[in-house]
């Protein structure tokens, strides 16, 4: 699961239905959906938001939503 | 001929619009600086061009958006500019087959080869052009390389649309994009496949245009039946949307195979950059230290003596210029007093802060443009997020630093309404440019020695009550609905001199154009309630139209600590302009040969009651022209007058806390 990531960890993402549907879209539109290689790239403290890479684009998204993201290690 | 400029948010169209039209508009590194369409004409006057907000897709989620969809449906447009982001053109491509299907002749422009290149993608532009079957020019947005060529292909190319199908949906969905077309036959302009298709994908602009032309319960249940077959049909496909999302990729990827060459390349500097501002623990402190920085330089090193030097010119040369051209030409004494007590004082007064505002502007164009702003919004998102906002409301505000009227109009992009609409009450409290005049006056006379430190204490202070009354909104008037977070985090960009010049200056001439209009007008006619009385002309300033009205609200401002009626009718000005503030001073305080408003202060104000002034003037009331906006942008008259009353309410009860709070401690 992401929640367990580090930074720098890799991971495809194998379900992402879990999170809402608003946030689904818009990672949608920016090309990140099931089967997308993610890398996380930095964890903001006190529960903040996290920094995710795909396809060399850098997309900023809040913790809670990014750990109902199914993710397997790669 | 009408050109829309299309394409995904970030990609550089209104770079290229600038390029191709020779205009100025707001360009910057992050996601949603366009926020309206922009209409221009082409250099070689053979058409117009109409610059749109970024989107992703046709289908809208936040207002931006919507501005594109309804504009392709309510307006003529007879040619479409793509531009793509090489740098990510998977993504970019999704937005570029829907705009096919709308079968209107279409061009792209693809637009940074150079970050591609960069990251080891190599695209072959002449076999894109062949499998897309339109014209694919590269260019440099930023640069304005390779636009001569794409207006020339603009020009050239055919007016027939090959129409060239580059999906197929399969038989189920294709057959419901025949049968709609079918009902529509001879009701719209607009291609029946490209409005079906939206239609599939849950577009709701789309959905109520068809409803005004098919009955819409036909839609619904052609739309249902759809879903299920197609679901039933494949077994990893979830929604109708999502499966013509999966039916696009696979063409993408076709598209791709042919036509574009991946190599492994270094981590990009942009990344390495990344892993210090946005670090777990000096995200913050980068962050406020920049901020620092930008307001020792605006008010201490740099800023200030520039000031002072411009203030001695206007004081000095300037002013014994005029008296000398008046004397030569017998000016009567009315013209005399009006001109050297009314305009040079008011108009002066206001002119001599330039420099300051340029500084400003110059760092807020800096951190626009180098894509530092969406990394500050990540940064701001854990605080945001506890007061009912996100990370993105940020955004706004700090663009309302430079002038509320365009934040609050940034406010656009966020993408829930109730979001949306606290961001644009909220907006108003961000200390704006026309406010920083009154502080670089009053520091500058109470607070020497920290002059940086205090005038920060102004902004943080906007910020905070900011923060304070987002959480009092979201625990009362608008309780919360999902909140919305995902911010794309553009590669940072060095700025170029030439555009950190242009847009430093497109907001600082807005500044001095309104000191010649506005504040000009504005200065002839306080100076005449300075100069009229209801004893008549050339009356005593205690005595005039001005003090009069001044001495109305006088006594409600005692308790806060200025219960002068030159404050009161500062105050009343501030409401037109907040620059209007200071001409108001300068005339009214008209300062004889040798003195300085500044030594003149302190015989009106004590340093807690200039203090308390700076706060109400930081809170008290939106401009007229942000009201304006509040207005166009919630169409609401109820919000309007809310933003305006609740400002005055907490200014007074802030004001009131820190003078009288202020004086049982022992301050004055």
């Amino acid at each position: 699961m992401f929640g367990t990531f580090k930074v720098g960890e890799k991971g495809i993402i194998v379900n992402i239905s879990k999170v809402g549907q608003m946030v689904q879209r818009r990672l949608l539109d920016l090309g990140i959906t099931e089967g997308s290689e993610v890398c996380v790239k930095c964890i903001m403290p006190f529960g903040g938001p996290v920094m995710i890479e795909s396809c060399g684009q850098c997309v900023g998204l809040r913790r809670k939503e990014a750990c109902l993201i199914e993710v397997e290690r790669v | 001929m009408e050109i829309a400029l299309i394409g995904n948010p970030n990609t550089g169209k209104t770079s290229l619009f600038n390029n191709l039209t020779g205009s100025y508009e707001y360009v910057g590194n992050w996601s949603g600086v366009t926020v309206e369409k922009k209409v221009g004409v082409f250099k070689n006057n053979k058409g117009r061009l109409i610059d749109l907000p970024g989107v992703y897709s046709l289908n809208p989620l936040s207002k931006d958006e919507g501005v594109v969809t309804s504009f392709f449906l309510k307006e003529p447009v007879d040619r479409l500019l793509n531009i793509l982001d090489a740098s990510q053109l998977e993504r970019n491509l999704h937005l570029t087959l829907q705009l096919l299907e709308y079968e209107k002749p279409a061009l792209i422009g693809l637009n940074m080869v150079d970050v591609a290149t960069k990251r080891g993608i190599q695209i072959d532009t002449e076999k894109l052009s062949q499998i897309l079957g339109v014209p694919v020019v590269p260019v440099v947005a930023r640069s304005g390389k390779g636009c001569d060529r794409l207006i020339e292909v603009i020009s050239t190319s055919s007016n027939h649309s090959k129409v060239k199908r580059h999906v197929y949906y399969g038989n189920a969905v294709e057959d419901a994009i025949n049968k709609i077309g079918i009902e529509l036959i001879g009701k719209t302009d607009h291609s029946p496949r490209w409005l079906a298709i939206q239609l599939f994908e849950g577009n709701d602009y789309v959905k109520s245009y068809l409803s005004d032309l098919v009955e819409a319960h036909k839609l619904e249940t052609l739309i249902t039946q759809l879903e299920s077959v197609v679901i039933n049909e494949y077994n990893n496909v979830k929604s109708l949307a999502n499966y013509i999302y999966v039916k696009r990729k696979e063409v993408i990827e076709k598209i791709l195979k042919a036509s574009v060459q991946k190599m492994k390349t270094s981590e990009p500097l942009s990344e390495k950059i990344d892993a210090i501002v946005t670090n777990r623990y000096l995200g913050m402190p980068i962050f406020l230290l920049c901020m620092y920085l930008m307001f020792m330089l605006t008010f201490d090193w740099l800023g200030t003596p520039l000031s002072d030097v411009l203030d001695g010119l206007l004081t000095g040369p300037v002013t014994i210029g005029f008296e000398s051209i008046l004397n030569a030409i017998n000016a009567s004494d009315f013209i005399h007093a009006l001109i050297i007590e009314g305009l040079i004082a008011g108009v002066g007064g206001v002119l001599v802060f330039v420099p300051q505002i340029f500084i400003l502007f110059f760092f807020i164009s800096l951190l626009e443009d180098s894509g530092y702003m969406a990394r500050v919004a990540l940064v701001m998102d854990r605080i945001m997020e506890s007061v009912g906002l996100n990370g993105k409301a940020f955004i706004p505000m700090m663009i309302g630093f430079g002038c509320n009227v365009p934040g609050i109009m940034a406010a656009r992009t966020i993408e829930t309404p109730r979001e949306r609409l606290m961001t644009i009450l909220l907006t108003p409290l961000m200390s704006c440019s026309a406010r920083l005049p009154v502080y670089a006056l009053f520091v500058g006379a109470f607070f020497v020695g920290h002059k940086a430190l205090v005038v920060l204490s102004l902004y943080v202070l906007g910020i905070v009550v900011a923060l304070i009354l987002a959480k009092i909104f979201t625990k009362t008037l608008l309780k919360s609905e999902t909140s919305l977070f995902v911010i794309e985090l553009p590669p940072y960009r060095l700025p170029q001199v030439q555009s950190l010049w242009r847009s430093t200056w497109d907001k600082g001439k807005g500044f001095v154009r309104k000191a010649g209009t506005f504040i000009f007008a504005g200065s002839v006619f306080i100076w005449l309630l300075s100069y009229a009385g209801p004893n008549g002309l050339k009356v005593d300033m205690d005595d005039s139209f001005l003090a009069m009205i001044g001495n109305l609200f006088a006594p409600l401002l005692e308790p806060i600590g200025f219960g002068t009626w030159q404050a009161a009718a500062s105050l009343i000005t501030g409401f037109l302009a907040k620059e209007a503030i200071i001409s108001t001073m300068n005339i009214i305080y008209f300062v004889p040969e040798n003195a300085s408003l500044q030594g003149l202060l302190s015989d009106y104000f004590t340093p807690l009651a200039a203090y308390s002034f700076m706060v109400f003037i930081l809170l008290y009331i939106p401009c007229l022209a942000t009201a304006a906006t509040i207005y166009k942008e919630t169409g609401s008259r109820k919000w309007t007058a809310f933003s305006i009353l609740y400002a005055l309410f907490i200014a007074y009860i802030l004001c009131l806390v820190i003078y009288q709070g202020g004086k049982l401690f022992g301050l004055v």
